[in-house]
């Protein structure tokens, strides 16, 4: 299945070929984690983010608990100061 | 070094202007810019006088490292006692005249009394004049700039100066450089204005002495490790909008939500798509003096958008939507036109006005329209009501001019609120309306906030890491204390804060102040202290000046209402929690009083 992922900042540079502006579809087993998702984005691993799941943060530590459904929206936020 | 060790102090009641020696001992101590500025007021005025009144001074400060060749170098800070807050103001500044005032020979300036006509002040290096303003004044600031540019035929002439808004003022009132980059805050264009000073015109040859060829091939060096700066001139600070929008943070009409749905008609994508009519709002990335990062968005108003379509004036590329500009002329009251709100944000530059503050006051005034404490017979027929890009866009030209409505505008929202009855719903600290951030999901920025020396601020602190990790506020008042002392310092120095947010650590500010100052500033243990120092002395002022730990305190949908949505969905900011212990860290004492020990300490007499 296709989820919906989008990538904001400095982490759209990462998208897949053929993104559209900040976005790109991720495809997934059914049943997969989000953690499993999260492995197929190409962000470097030294490249911290925040991870939204439908407007909610989601701590790292539920990564793996977590199981993403076909209708999920996933959103990357990068750490980023004021201004 | 770096420094001129030079001061032109200006007397506009007396029309004298004098040079004088920078005091060493002070910039040993209080390092230059916001923390020597502040320094020199601190020493120099009663904090108590009205901020509007003859006896208040007006300093503008540039630091050790303005003008050389650090990236980020243009910055200066304008000093003062607020006119939107009664505390200090120190409202930083970037574009070109920094350098200028630097590159003329000059640390500081510090104009003094009040004129009793308008005024101008013309500066190339050592020769100095108070000039005749009366066919400027009531000018606007993009005006002002075009003529005296016209008069002195010097395309490298730059100018400081407050529009019509200064004038009348406009509490909010700020001091325009560069036709769009702003000592925005606090309203120190209000003070210019009642000092009957238009506009500082500088232009100068002296150049910033750099120590040696060595140094020039070292600050370089430094330069180069910036190598994180590419989302920062593609997005500018206005990524930020779809992190607090996602996270939950965006302060959305008048704080009343912190999730805005119409984010997505504002955020760098906005920006960067072509709309229907084939225009697209960006034009390119701009940079300050010296600046390897260009942050700032220069934008074009779709020229068949009605707030321009018999404007011709309003159809140029000009300083576009910050990431704070967007929220206060978007979210918070409500609008997701980015057209109308860029609209909103010429207006600001060009009448002279903090964006930040003038759309807090407008965003309080829709909720005074909604609620029903004003109505269209208060607001001269303007339907004030969340959403309409069209009143908004009207309410900011008359708060520029100061007619109708507009002058209630222009008197803040704390003031505004007051008038009509419901100082609660003003999203203000000290007077100052909020920035991009809201204080209940983010806990670390609402203590930030309430302890702002300066009014409610995001730049005085530092919490965003610990607040987008977590809402728990266990370490909270540790982090913003720490930060507060950093960000003094690296105000002070003569640089900007983005390069930290672009591959630069503290230690590269502390090299890089090392590098042209005298003595040893290259450890984190002087950074720190220095810092401290500088926020202890504006503490002081403020205290002296009649704020006291009441002051240190947020509004009450802040305190009691919880968030609607988001990762801080059910919170309100813990302050009561939070605030003993950051008095405690900072060595004050349960009033928030610095203590004498820790005055002794940072040898604050
Ligand atoms: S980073 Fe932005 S605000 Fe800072 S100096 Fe550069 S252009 Fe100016």
């Amino acid at each position: 299945m296709d989820i919906s992922v989008t990538l904001f900042g400095g982490l759209r540079h990462y998208l897949p070929a053929g993104s559209s502006f900040n976005k790109c579809k991720i495809d997934v087993d059914e049943g997969s984690s989000l953690a499993a998702l999260l492995q197929k984005i190409p962000v470097p691993p030294d490249k911290p983010y925040m991870v939204i799941l439908n407007d909610e943060k989601v701590a790292s530590d539920q990564f793996d608990e977590i199981n993403i459904q076909a209708d999920d929206e996933v959103v990357l936020l990068p750490p980023i100061k004021g201004g | 070094m770096a420094w001129q060790q030079n001061i032109l102090r200006v007397n506009l009641s007396k029309g004298s202007c004098d040079f004088e020696p920078l005091n060493m001992d002070w910039a040993n101590a209080y390092l230059g810019s916001r923390g020597l500025g502040s320094k020199y007021l601190y020493e120099e005025m009663d904090p108590a006088v009205d901020a509007l009144s003859t006896e208040n001074k007006i300093i503008f400060a540039t630091g050790p490292l303005t003008g050389t060749m650090a990236s980020t170098s243009g910055r200066y800070t304008v000093v003062t006692k607020g006119a939107l807050t009664g505390a200090i103001a120190c409202s930083n500044s970037g574009g070109k005249f920094g350098g200028e005032l630097k590159n003329a020979g000059y640390d500081m300036l510090i104009i003094e009394g009040k004129s009793d006509k308008p005024v101008y002040l013309h500066i190339e290096d050592d020769k100095v004049e108070i000039c005749d303003a009366g066919d400027i004044w009531g000018k606007t600031v993009w005006e002002t700039e075009d003529i005296l540019a016209a008069k002195y035929g010097d395309p490298l002439m730059r100018f400081a100066g407050i529009g019509q808004a200064g004038e009348t003022r406009c509490r909010y009132a700020c001091v325009v450089n560069d036709k769009h980059r702003a000592a925005g805050r606090s309203g120190v264009g209000a003070v210019m204005g009642s000092k009957n000073l238009k506009t500082i015109a500088v232009r100068g040859t002296v150049g910033t002495p750099a120590a040696s060829k060595e140094v020039y091939h070292k600050i370089n060096e430094i330069n180069a490790r910036m190598n994180d700066r590419e989302g920062m001139a593609r997005d500018g600070t206005l990524a930020m909008m779809d992190v607090t929008n996602g996270f939950g943070s965006l302060p959305t009409r008048n704080n009343r939500s912190v999730r805005f749905e119409g984010a997505n008609k504002l955020n760098p994508e906005a920006m960067h798509t072509p709309n229907p009519d084939g225009h697209t709002n960006i034009v390119t990335n701009g940079a300050c003096f010296g600046c390897t990062i260009g942050c700032g968005r220069i934008c074009k108003i779709d020229p068949n958008h009605w707030s321009v379509k018999d404007r011709p004036e309003y159809q140029g590329a000009s300083g576009g939507l910050e990431y704070e500009t967007a929220y206060a002329l978007g979210a918070a009251c409500g609008v997701d036109d980015i057209d109308a709100a860029t609209f909103a944000g010429f207006i600001c530059n060009e009448y002279g006005m903090d964006p930040i503050s003038l759309g807090g006051s407008i965003a309080a005034a829709m909720e005074l329209f909604d609620i029903g404490a004003i109505d269209e017979s208060t607001t001269g027929g303007i339907k004030l009501e969340f959403g309409n890009a069209e009143a908004l866009c009207q309410i900011s030209e008359l708060a520029g001019k100061g007619e109708g409505f507009g002058a209630d505008i222009a008197m803040g929202s704390k003031r505004l609120c007051e008038k009509y009855g419901h100082p609660d719903l003003s999203m203000t600290v000290k007077g100052q309306e909020f920035a991009a951030y809201d204080g209940r999901s983010m806990q670390g920025m609402g203590l930030a906030y309430a302890t702002s020396n300066r009014g409610a601020c995001h730049l005085r602190a530092d919490p965003y890491e610990h607040d987008f990790d977590t809402t728990e506020i266990a370490g909270k008042a540790q982090v913003v204390a720490e930060s507060q002392r950093l960000v003094a310092f690296m105000d002070s120095s003569g640089l900007c804060l983005f390069p930290a947010g672009c591959g630069w650590g503290t230690e590269d500010y502390c090299e890089l102040v090392d590098l042209v100052c005298e003595g040893d500033w290259n450890t984190e243990a002087r950074m720190v202290e220095t810092g401290e120092r500088i926020w202890n002395l504006e503490k002081l002022f403020n205290l002296k000046a009649g704020l006291g730990k009441k002051d240190d305190t947020l509004p009450k949908r802040i305190l009691e209402e919880p968030a609607d949505v988001g990762t801080g969905k059910g919170l309100v900011c813990r302050l009561d929690e939070m605030l003993p212990e950051y008095y405690a860290i900072n060595g004050w004492d349960a009033e928030g009083v610095p203590t004498r020990d820790t005055l002794n300490r940072l040898g604050i007499d």
